[in-house]
């Protein structure tokens, strides 16, 4: 901790400030990438491991609650929860709070033995009552993203001993390991969560995991204080026992610029969401990971039940119409991979690759598939009319609460070169306010709206294509694309015996999705870190992609 | 108290009125000046709170599916059986007048309510914030007098053309975009020379450049209106006396037209310290400092309807209060108001 030096050197006084004097908004990261890239990185140190130390850490987005259903949060849960499994990068399932598990020969009960002797930070046991509680508090209303994973194959748990937890489900859920690894199901104190006040669970979640927290000076940061008792790491971390450093400093600093130049001039040890166009800099100075997060990418999700795209050879020509790829690495800079799967992104197990090229760039299929739809008259613009109405798509996305400034830089791309086959696209950007409210949920708002979610395993398919009727409906529906054909097909995937199983009929489920057009994949939604090179080990996990700091440790 | 109180209290206690007709006349109408003030300020509230809880309740979209799919991350419609508990915690479901009587009787005991999104009682969260964001307000405020004092006084009705630049300078800063300035004072200063904290936090050396960011452009404003003021005071026959009683020109300047022209900067302060509290969100963001005005954003975002009445309620109380001061700094620095 002490004595460290930052790895960014100003470069000279006379430089700086001519730069500074002709610097615009616009060539602000240029400046800071010439700046960078003359500087030498960390001096070379002897490399030996430092106990202790206080890693700061600068995150973009800083949520209402620490725990909760939003990614943001899980970002955040992740440093105090630990959940019953934690999934590897190659989607196998090894143990975190729990040692092993069974599943009987029907796949309805699961039998979970968990590590002995645990215990929260409050110093509740973490035996197999405390882990039921928790199964009870997410169906009771807990978590909504936690309902949406299993909510439909749930059917209740009990404590057999100490250390056994049973879990009966309705039907056989061959994601179901995948599902508990994620942030949502991270467990805690069923003490914590009965005798504190909403605003205490809020903010300082009670678990077992490698921190606690501390104190959150909103707007600013949250410290997360070293849990000297931890003893139940997952398997995949990288050592058991207490984490290396004292705490972490974890800052929320939203503007790119700062959130950069904190770690160029050695303010923070460690940043997420490295801004793209400092992302070659970055990797030139400093340790940068990515991570590609698993689940639905961020994909347009066509209106199919009104407006033109009820019509599937509009939704195929509209996929034809643009060249997707170079769409998206124009506005990422190439930092950001493209996905041309409209339903599952590529890190996912049980991705179906083929999908991805369903729909190149091809201009020419693109216009005989307006033909045939009767989009057959140009306006004086050169839109498509059909019975005097213009072929008008409004496309509704979430700017900067889903969709970053690239992402829009990326719709305003396809908006132009759809032109040419004759669309005419208008771009709404909602605000937080107006999208969470649901203004834009229903089937008259919009004909397409561009979001992911993430999830670990291909069974996203089922919450975002699960049939939507009135007696059931499925809000997370949004391309409201009901076909009980392709629902059939993602039911005997999540029942199914085997992974490999599984994963055939998810890649079947993709194509026949994807046949129909209704989803138009645009770019994988991802998380990233840039470390200073005297931290090492900063690790991030594979479910979402949050950082881990358990391992990490800083280095003379 | 009314103001018809206030009479009957003064010709209770001063039963020989007649002898002093004079004084009480004076405090009558100092009394009934001081009451119409209260008044016009409890008006001003009372209408800065009721706008924003019209405008936060009228708004497009379902406030408790706001809620839940915040606190879930999703964008969905919701189920009634889902949002029938939060819209009876919250009382969503209530005639909007009943949801309004409630708040302003909330509102006149004090009582702000409880963040929907932070789920704390809204005066902490402002407590917790309010700090930063009025040192911010008073330096930047300090910085602009400072700048266009020293700029105003050397330069106005001396040589031409520094006279002629500095007041294109002062224009040049009145237009400034705090956004922008603010990011290229970041770059220039804390990235590039160093010379301050890129991440600016609470301390000492992370408030300059905030403080900056704002009163650059306050201090043109400033400058524009006390310079037409300070060049034609000069010209005015006191100063021309204050000369010819053998005082030098910096003197003259300083003691005599200086003071009759920072007036209409008084009045401009006034209206500038409550567009500061507004703006210190910009300098907030990109310094990444905490503040109200970060709070406020969010809150916006989030429609937590709680958190925005109570900062905009705070917000209408500093612009009153402000006013106020300016009233008595007026009388504090021209003496022909205290006979009048």
């Amino acid at each position: 901790m002490k004595n460290r030096q930052p790895a960014y050197q100003p470069t000279s006084r006379s430089k700086a400030v001519k730069a500074g004097a002709v610097a615009s908004a616009a060539a602000l990261s240029l400046l800071l990438a010439a700046c960078g890239g003359q500087t030498t990185s960390a001096e070379a140190g002897t490399g030996e491991k430092v106990d202790g130390g206080t890693i700061r850490y600068a995150h973009l987005q800083e949520p209402a609650c620490v725990y909760g259903g939003w990614i943001q949060q899980a970002f955040l849960s992740r440093q105090v929860l630990d959940s019953l499994v934690s999934q590897t990068e190659d989607g196998s399932i090894v143990a975190w709070l729990a040692e092993k598990w069974k599943v009987s020969e029907d796949q309805l009960t699961w039998t979970f033995t968990l590590k002995p002797g645990l215990e929260f930070t409050d110093g509740t046991p973490l035996d197999a009552q405390a882990v039921s509680d928790n199964f009870e508090f997410w169906q009771g209303g807990g978590n909504g993203t936690v309902q949406a994973h299993i909510g439909d194959y749930y059917s209740s748990s009990r404590a057999i001993d100490a250390t056994t937890l049973e879990v009966k489900l309705s039907e056989p859920f061959a994601p179901f390991l995948s599902a508990l690894s994620q942030g949502y199901f991270g467990i805690q104190s069923p003490t914590a969560l009965e005798s504190r006040s909403e605003a205490e669970n809020c903010e300082s979640p009670i678990g077992s995991g490698p921190f606690t927290v501390g104190e959150w000076k909103r707007g600013q940061s949250i410290t997360f204080n070293r849990n000297d008792a931890y003893n139940s790491a997952p398997q995949n971390a990288k050592h058991q026992g207490p984490a290396y450093v004292d705490s972490v400093v974890w800052s929320f600093i939203q503007d790119n610029t700062s959130r950069f130049g904190s770690l160029a001039s050695g303010e923070s040890d460690a940043i997420g969401e490295v801004p793209t166009v400092d992302f070659d800099t970055a990797k030139a100075q400093f340790d940068v990971q990515q991570f590609l997060t698993p689940g639905r990418p961020v994909t347009l999700s066509l209106n199919t039940v009104e407006g033109p795209f009820t019509d599937v050879k509009v939704r195929q020509a509209f996929a034809y119409s643009a060249d997707r790829k170079a769409v998206v690495d124009s506005a990422f800079l190439g930092v950001v991979p493209f996905e041309g799967n409209g339903t599952v992104s590529s890190s996912t197990p049980g991705y179906n690759p083929d999908v991805a090229a369903d729909y190149p760039f091809d201009v020419e299929k693109a216009n005989v598939l307006l033909d045939e739809a009767g989009w057959t008259e140009r306006s004086a613009e050169g839109t498509r009319t059909k019975d005097g109405k213009e072929l008008e798509i409004k496309i509704v996305f979430g700017l900067n609460s889903i969709v970053t400034a690239e992402g829009a830089t990326a719709l305003q791309n396809l908006q132009e070169q759809v032109k040419a086959t004759g669309f005419k696209v208008t771009l709404v950007p909602a605000t937080q306010a107006e999208l969470f409210s649901g203004q834009f949920s229903t089937p008259d708002s919009y004909d397409a709206q561009l979001g992911y979610w993430t999830s670990p395993h291909a069974g996203i398919l089922y919450i975002n294509f699960r049939q939507n009727t009135e007696k059931k409906p499925n809000p997370a529906n949004t391309t409201f694309y009901n076909n009980a054909k392709i629902e059939d097909v993602i039911l005997k995937a999540n029942s199914a015996k085997t992974t490999a199983e599984a994963n055939k009929l998810y890649g079947e489920a993709q194509q026949l999705l994807s046949d129909e057009a209704v989803a138009v994949g645009l770019y994988t939604q991802t998380s990233s870190v840039a470390s200073n090179p005297k931290v090492k080990d900063i690790w991030l996990e594979a479910s979402q992609g949050e950082p881990v700091f358990h391992d990490a440790y800083f280095t003379e | 108290m009314s103001i018809l109180e206030t009479r009957e209290t003064t010709l209770e206690t001063d039963p020989d009125q007649a002898s002093r007709p004079r004084r009480d006349r004076h405090i009558f109408t100092g009394l009934r000046s001081l009451g119409t003030r209260l008044l016009s300020a409890v008006g001003v509230i009372w209408a800065a709170a009721t706008f924003t809880f019209l405008i936060q309740s009228l708004l497009p979209g379902d406030r408790a599916t706001l809620l839940l799919n915040q606190l879930n991350g999703q964008i969905q419609e919701r189920t009634a059986a889902e949002l029938a508990p939060i819209n009876e915690k919250y009382g969503f479901t209530d005639p909007l007048i009943v949801q309004y009587f409630r708040f302003l009787g909330d509102l006149a005991t004090g009582n702000l309510g409880t963040s929907y999104q932070l789920h704390k009682p809204v005066i902490e969260v402002i407590g917790d914030q309010i700090a930063p964001t009025i040192v911010l307000t008073f330096t930047s405020l300090l910085i602009a007098w400072a700048i266009c004092i020293v700029v105003i006084v050397g330069t106005a009705k001396r040589n031409r053309f520094f006279s002629s630049v500095a007041s294109g300078l002062e224009a040049l800063a009145a237009g400034l975009p705090q956004y922008w300035l603010g990011v290229i004072l970041l770059v220039v200063f804390a990235l590039n020379l160093g010379l301050f904290p890129v991440v600016g936090g609470t301390g000492i050396g992370g408030l300059l450049l905030p403080a900056l960011t704002l009163g650059i452009p306050l201090a043109g404003f400033l400058g524009q209106v006390i310079r037409t003021e300070f060049e034609s005071g000069m010209d005015q026959p006191f100063a021309l006396t204050a000369r010819m009683r053998g005082m030098g020109d910096t003197g003259v300047r300083l003691r005599h037209v200086l003071r009759h022209s920072v007036l209409p900067g008084i009045t401009l302060s006034g209206w500038a310290l409550g567009s500061l509290f507004s703006a210190a969100v910009i300098a907030e963001s990109i310094f990444t400092r905490p503040g109200l005005g970060k709070v406020l954003v969010t809150a916006v975002n989030s429609r937590d309807l709680p958190v925005v009445c109570g900062i905009v309620i705070l917000v209408a109380v500093i612009y009153v209060v402000a006013n106020l001061l300016v009233d008595v700094a007026y009388t504090l620095i021209d003496p022909r108001l205290k006979t009048s």
